[in-house]
């Protein structure tokens, strides 16, 4: 097996490692504050009919310009998108119904932007990465755009907000104004006994949510088993890169080529994306979401249209649709 | 339980590693030390469905 693959099949244990204890810390900070459910969300009034379409924040989403499509072409049904979208979403005119955050880590506040930030940040995260290209050029002004964007909309946004997610994006999301409805993310066998699972559920009493990896997949996981709906598009859900792409401009880079040095490009896995014909690439973290994706969508209680445009997400679980097929019949 | 478990006499021959044993030592080091700066953003639990709301009431 090559070893970006083998790398991807050890990552399910890793991430446990990586993010478990953090995000259990973050839940006992958020408890004294947690007072919705998601589970009240099925409840509201988000869209009409059971269609929903899920933005995430791939380079798709900008090579296939799919929010000024979205917005031109409209949509009744509900759109969900994840944290590192809403500020795209907002410059092109669309307002999710929901927004979904996860990661524990404290830079994520920058997605709904950081009103104290004084310079760019140290490292190039923002910089360097291909989920919002407006922070690739100068990051402070991008920044103060997001500030703005995120004040204007936030008493109309609906944040459904992990407990493992960073203090600092709750306190910012808080301070926007957006209403907030918590989750636990899934973390192992909530039947095992030493389960840390179950024994968040016991504390906190909020359902555990089986996310898939990445922020992208538990949306698509809310839109169709929290919300109940049963026609999920999806957007920007590339877990991968556009052939041109240098590996320096890929998400987990810098740890790579730390780890890899001259075996860097081994990690790297290619596919042919069917659609479009071209050879995609993607690494090793984006592989395991991909495998997850797949798995999860074959017991999945709803039909699943990757209306990305690009990417490395297919399968026989998977239809494949233009946005305007799935905005027109989804 | 390893103090009572040390060698309480010398060996006559030298232990070598294997260098395949090495190497796939180095390798598996080389792995766990890339594994623990990747990975997700939130866990995936196989074959346990996607939301759990609790233990169903005992009838």
């Amino acid at each position: 097996m090559e070893l970006g693959r083998r790398i991807a099949s050890r990552l399910h244990d890793a991430t446990f490692d990586r993010i478990a204890h953090v995000g259990v810390a973050n839940a006992a900070t958020h408890r004294p504050h947690i007072v919705r459910s998601v589970l009240e969300l099925a409840g509201l009034p988000l869209g009409a009919g059971d269609a929903a379409l899920v933005v995430a924040a791939g380079p798709s989403l900008h090579r296939r310009r799919s929010l000024e499509r979205l917005a031109a072409r409209g949509f009744p049904g509900t759109i969900v998108a994840v944290d590192s979208a809403l500020a795209a979403c907002l410059r092109n005119g669309v307002v999710p119904h929901v927004i979904v955050t996860v990661d524990p880590h404290d830079r994520i506040v920058r997605w709904f932007g950081e009103p104290a930030l004084a310079a760019p940040s140290a490292d190039d995260y923002f910089r360097r990465q291909e989920m919002d290209p407006v922070h690739a050029t100068d990051e402070m002004s991008a920044n103060r755009a997001v500030v703005a964007l995120v004040d204007r909309h936030g008493p109309r946004l609906r944040v459904a907000v992990a407990t493992s997610a960073a203090p600092s994006v709750v306190s910012r999301c808080r301070a926007a104004g957006m209403e907030l409805f918590w989750w636990n993310p899934m973390y192992d066998d909530y039947e095992r006994p030493d389960s840390v699972s179950r024994e968040l559920h016991r504390e906190n009493g909020l359902p555990c949510l089986n996310g898939g990896g990445n922020v992208g997949t538990a949306s698509w996981v809310l839109a169709h088993a929290v919300l109940g709906k049963r026609r999920v598009g999806i957007i920007g859900m590339d877990f991968g890169y556009p052939p041109d792409t240098p590996y320096e401009k890929t998400q987990y880079y810098p740890e790579l080529r730390d780890m890899l040095g001259e075996r860097l490009g081994e990690a790297f896995v290619h596919f042919e994306n069917p659609v479009l014909g071209e050879k995609w690439f993607t690494d090793p973290a984006y592989c395991w979401f991909r495998d997850v994706f797949l798995e999860m969508a074959r017991e999945a209680q709803c039909e699943t249209f990757n209306c990305t445009e690009g990417g490395v997400l297919f399968g026989p679980e998977i239809k494949t649709a233009t946005l305007e097929e799935f905005l027109d019949h989804g | 339980m390893s103090e009572f478990l040390k060698g309480n006499y010398e060996l006559k021959v030298e232990i070598e590693e294997h260098r395949e044993d090495a190497e796939a030592s180095a390798t598996d080091e080389f792995e766990r030390k890339a594994l623990s700066r990747l990975g997700g953003s939130i866990c995936f639990v196989s074959k346990k469905g996607f939301l759990w709301t609790g233990d169903a009431p005992k009838s």
